[in-house]
Parts: C-alpha cells; structure tokens; sequence
C-alpha cells in the first residue's frame, strides 16, 4: 500500500503542479491509523498528507456532487466501486467527464474506519476486531471500470457464489415474518439522512425529503414515516445503486440498508437484465428504469 | 457512606422502576442508547452501565425526538384545541455520564430561562429524576474536562453513583434524590468504599479563548477547509447529547390533525429556507459553520458556557472522520493576523 501512497503523491503533484487539476481527492490519515479520512488536495503542498491504506473506504466520488456547478478539474481517487459511482454521475448528467482525471486503484478489499473508532469507543459491548469491511466482502469488481491511470495488480470479485442469499432469505420469509423483520429495523432509524447524504446516486437537487409544498414524507420518527422514508428512498435506487455500501457502512443505527438495494439489484436483473448499474460506460445508455420509450409494453408509465 | 452492591443492581433498579420509567443505557442488538428498564432483556441486551457510555444520548428523555403538541379541529376558520400531550409522568435516567447530565443542563438553560419557559420541556424535566455516573476512565475520544466538565462530579444530578470495584457509592444530591435513596431502603447500606482517582484524557482540546476568538472569524478561510469533507448528514446532531434544535409540525387529515416537534438539523438545507425561495445557509460551508459557532461561540455568549460537553460521538459517528477536538484545536492556532 506505500507504493500506491507513493504513486497517488506522485500523480497528484504533477496534476496540481502542471495544473490539469485544481482540487485532488484522495484521503489523509486521521487521528488514528484507523480513522483514515477524505482529503482534498488544493495545492502541491498538501500532497505530502494524502495516503491509501487498508483503511481508504470511503467512496469520494460523492463529493464531486460539491463541485457540479463548478468549472473545476477534479483529480480523484477510486477504488472499483468507486469508480462505477463516477458512471453513475456521468450517466445521470451531474459532472462532465472531461472534468475529471480519474485515478484508479485496483481494490483488495478494505477495512472500515468507522467499526474500528466504535470497537474503540467505549459504546458497544467489545467486538472481536473486525477483518474486511463486510461491504468488501460483497463486492463484484474490485477493479475500477473507469480511469485515466490505474496502480495496482489486478484483484478478483470478493463476493461469493450466493451473491442474493440473504435477500432469499427474506423472500422465503411468510408475509407476517417479513413485515416484523422490516418493521424492526426501520423502527430504529433516526432519521439522519446519513444514508442519502453518503449516496452518489442520491443526486436530486432538491430532494422529495426535503419538499415542504407539499410534504410528502412526514418527518416523525414513527413507524409508518420512517417505513415511507425507506420505501421512497429504496425505490429511487431500483437501477441505479451502484452497490458501494457507503449507506449501510454510515449508518448510526446499523440498519441493512444494502438488504433492501440488493433486492432491487436483483428484481432489476430479473426483469429487465442482465444489467449491472455502473459497470461499464457507454455515452448515451441509462439504467433500466431511467428511460422512455413510447413503445413500452406495459400501458401504465 | 451510603453504597450500592453491584451484585443487588438489579433488584435495585426493579425497585426504582416500580414508581418511575426508568431509563438505563443498554446495548440492544445492533443498537446502543437509553432504553425504559422495563424492556429490558436479559440475554439478549447487555447493560452498559459498566462501559464508558451508548452511542444515543440520554436526551430523548426530556427532549423526545418526535413529540405530540397537542390535537385540534378545525372547521371553517375555527379551531379547537382538544388536548395537549404534556408529558408529566415520573422518569428516572439512571447512569448516564458527567457529559450527558451537563449537557441536560445545557437545555434547562434553553427551555426554562431567559424568560422562555417551554412547558413541554418543564413538564418532562421537572419529573425527570438523575442518576449520574461518576467517570474516572475517558475515553478514546473524550474531552469533557476541556469544555469545562467534570467527569467526576457531575452537575445537575439528583444521585451521583461511583464505582468502587465490587459496590457503587450512592450519594443523594437533592430532594429528588432522597426519594429514590428512601425507595431503595435497605438495598443500600452503610459502608466505607474508595472511588478511583480519574485517569487522564488521551484527546487535548484547547477551548481556551475560543468563543471571545471566534467573533473575528465569521469570514475566516479556514471554514472553507475545515467544511470541505462535510457531507451534511445530520448524525452528528442527532447523536448530540446538548443538540436541541426542533422543527413544529403538523399532521391532520380531514378536521382533524395533531401538531408536534420533531428533531431538526442545522446540517440540512431545508432547515434555513424560507417561504420566499431564499436559503441564507445554502452550501455546506455556511451549515458547518454555523454548527460550530453556535457550539462554540454563540452558546457561551448567551449562557456562558459552550454547546459542547466533549462526550465524543460525534467524532465516534461522523463518516467523514470530521474530529470537533482538532477543529476546536485548529481555530485556537489560527493566524487570523494575517488575514485581515
């Protein structure tokens, strides 16, 4: 990991320097050697504080949501999932790619700073110190599908061969049983918006949470608010989640919410698959449930 | 002195939960906050009045996150108020923290002074009863002592409990604390135990001058780099023992309806717009800045002390790694000299 440090430093110097790039993000090392952190880079100075470690999790392309009405060049650094979230926001219109110069490393899994500053925390009963984060053990290409400059050997797909069992598992469920499972874990949810916050394909503008003429989804913390924010926000990733788990990794309240997405990953695959969202490029190609045509076979929407 | 047997802790909070809701932190499942004593599993929850504290403050005890206002009809332009839903029942928090009680005070200074009273608020904490736990280990992200805490006499206790090894020390504070030393009766008992001395903080936060520091820098650069990773997410306020801010809203349906409160977050671009299309804190820049003047400097001008009691969870939940010790250290270094 040093020598992809190294080269991350390397590139970044030369983009800022020769200004091809105005911003460069990539991440730092926080308090802990756990707590490592994003980082943008503004001047060739602040190079010396990027790094990638075992602990580089956290899926900056996101934050390039921040610079969208910008005109800055944008150096960024992604792992595989990462880097199907820059498809994501190409495809959906929201940052051009000649903006941007992609670094990709290949991923070979990563730790999770957050468990790791929880298990030291002093508020959870002591975990046995976690291995990969579990969002690393799902993945399906670690190897970044889009970039200008790619480090690293190349690394195979984590996930095993019953990618949707725990999906199974709740479909095998009785109506009774799946209404209680999700009524337990929706029940627990503050409310923060971690998981949309965090989300690349959470990219509306202004967001059907935050519509206040007229309010569409309540915001008590009560069963059926919080079973309507769920739905609502699972919904809008039908097609479009493209399986980093930033969402589930945030959450303070630990709710599956990558469960739900994989479900939606699935039935998108059933019915109008096979499709991956963000897996490849293609100028002009959207997801499944992001086009139009007059045509369409069923007669409502 | 007055002790507690740990090996009688149970039965003892059966007996304080006959005449109270009694609230104690647990790990429950995936979870980790204050949660009734009546609901208590054993097996499956896990009492943590043995670790440092639980990731959700206390504060949803006497500051619900949803809470009902009151219920009305409106027919026509009229409108009848059917009921108000004060909350006054009796409610025990037993064991939390220095920096949770502090920051209960931190809303008494709020909800009950100035000339406000908010009779929601008063009617929750007047039957609120504390039972604080003396801390004598912080933790890895603790910094009460810096925002002017301390962990081992916390303020605004009914009970202060300290851990002697195999007892708790029991000493009664106030009247509502001679309630619950009276209900207990013989399940405490006189003996002698020696509390541990207080182990010194790993985190350094320099608070020192802040407040007076941060009038000047309103328009400081250094927020432009202390906001950039913010994804404005309202965890950190959330999970905020001493965040209080609270949206009214309404439900109804028909004539009927029912107004009530609800958390808010200062993270999110809804809570500054106004009616006519303006947001004064539009970008994440003018959101972040304002949390931390209002912990830091706002707060401590109104009521003389800072919004912060250095409990640490945020630093704990934050997914950016956002560390409010390294910004309160960052604004205390900053050379605002030169840019003027």
């Amino acid at each position: 990991m040093k020598d992809i440090t190294l080269k991350i430093r390397e590139i970044a110097a030369r983009l800022l320097q020769s200004g091809q790039v105005d911003i460069f993000m990539g991440w730092e090392k926080g308090q802990e050697e756990y707590q490592t952190r994003p980082f943008f880079a503004r001047q060739e100075e602040d190079v010396e504080k990027l790094i990638f470690n075992e602990y580089s999790i956290h899926n900056l392309s996101n934050d390039l949501l921040k610079y969208r009405d910008g005109q800055e060049k944008i150096g960024i650094v992604v792992k595989g999932c990462d880097s199907r979230g820059i498809i994501r926001l190409i495809q959906d219109k929201q940052i051009e790619r000649e903006r941007l110069y992609i670094v990709g490393v290949a991923c070979p899994g990563m730790k999770d700073p957050l468990q790791a500053v929880k298990d030291n925390s002093g508020f959870f009963p002591t975990a046995a110190s976690a291995g990969l984060a579990k969002k690393c053990g799902d993945c399906i290409e670690p190897n970044p599908v889009i970039y200008d400059e790619l480090i690293g050997d190349k690394q195979s797909p984590r996930a095993g061969e019953e990618r949707f069992k725990l999906v199974k598992d709740i479909e095998d469920m009785s109506v009774d049983q799946r209404y209680q499972f999700f009524e337990d874990i929706f029940s627990r949810c503050i409310r923060c918006y971690a998981c949309r916050q965090v989300c690349v394909a959470c990219n509306c503008r202004t967001c059907i949470f935050d519509e206040m003429k007229p309010q569409w989804v309540g915001r008590e913390t009560s069963i059926s608010d919080n079973f309507m924010y769920h739905l609502v926000r699972a919904s809008h990733m039908a097609g479009r989640c493209i399986e980093c788990g930033e969402c589930e990794r945030v959450c303070p309240v630990n709710i599956p919410l990558m469960l739900i997405n994989q479900k939606l990953i699935k039935d998108v695959n059933a019915f109008f698959g096979p499709y991956e969202a963000g897996i490849g490029y293609v100028e002009g190609v959207k997801p499944p449930l992001s086009s139009y045509q007059e045509n369409d076979p069923d007669d409502f929407l | 002195m007055q002790i507690l047997s740990k090996s009688k802790l149970e039965e003892a909070l059966n007996q304080l939960g006959k005449n109270a809701e009694l609230f104690v932190p647990l790990a429950r499942g995936e979870e980790s906050g204050f949660y009734p004593w009546s609901s208590y599993q054993a097996g499956s929850d896990r009492l943590m009045l043995d670790a440092l504290n639980v990731l959700l403050p206390p504060k949803s005890v006497v500051f619900p996150q949803t809470e009902r206002m009151y219920s009305f009809t409106s027919t026509g332009p009229a409108v009848e108020i059917k009921e108000t839903f004060e909350s006054p029942q009796p409610r025990i928090i037993f064991g939390l923290r220095a920096c949770d009680a502090a920051a209960i005070a931190c809303f008494d200074d709020v909800f009950l002074t100035m000339g406000f009273i908010d009779s929601f608020y008063q009617a929750r904490r007047d039957n609120t009863t504390i039972v604080a736990h003396a801390c004598y280990e912080p933790g890895a992200n603790c910094f009460c002592e810096a925002m002017g805490v301390d962990p081992t006499e916390p303020v605004n206790a009914d009970v202060i409990i300290r851990d002697a090894g195999e007892v708790y020390i029991w000493e009664s504070k106030s009247s509502k604390g001679e309630k619950l030393t009276a209900a207990l009766g013989s399940l405490l008992e006189n003996k002698e135990a020696a509390a541990p001395g207080l182990k010194p903080f790993q985190q350094q936060a320099n608070y020192e001058g802040v407040a007076e520091k941060l009038k000047g820098m309103f328009e400081d650069p250094i927020w432009e780099q202390l906001a950039a990773t913010c994804q404005t997410c309202g965890i950190c306020t959330y999970v905020c023992p001493s965040c209080y801010c609270f949206d009214i809203q309404v439900k109804s349906w028909g004539e009927e309806g029912y107004r009530f409160r609800c958390y808010d977050s200062c993270m999110y671009s809804e809570y500054t717009q106004m009616a006519g299309g303006h947001n004064p804190r539009g970008n994440e820049r003018e959101r972040f800045r304002n949390r931390f003047l209002h912990k830091l400097q706002f707060f401590s001008e109104r009521y003389g002390k800072p919004l912060c009691t250095g409990c640490g969870r945020c630093i704990v939940a934050c997914p950016a790694g956002i560390n409010i010790v390294e910004i309160i250290n960052n604004i205390k270094e900053a050379d605002t000299s030169v840019r003027a």
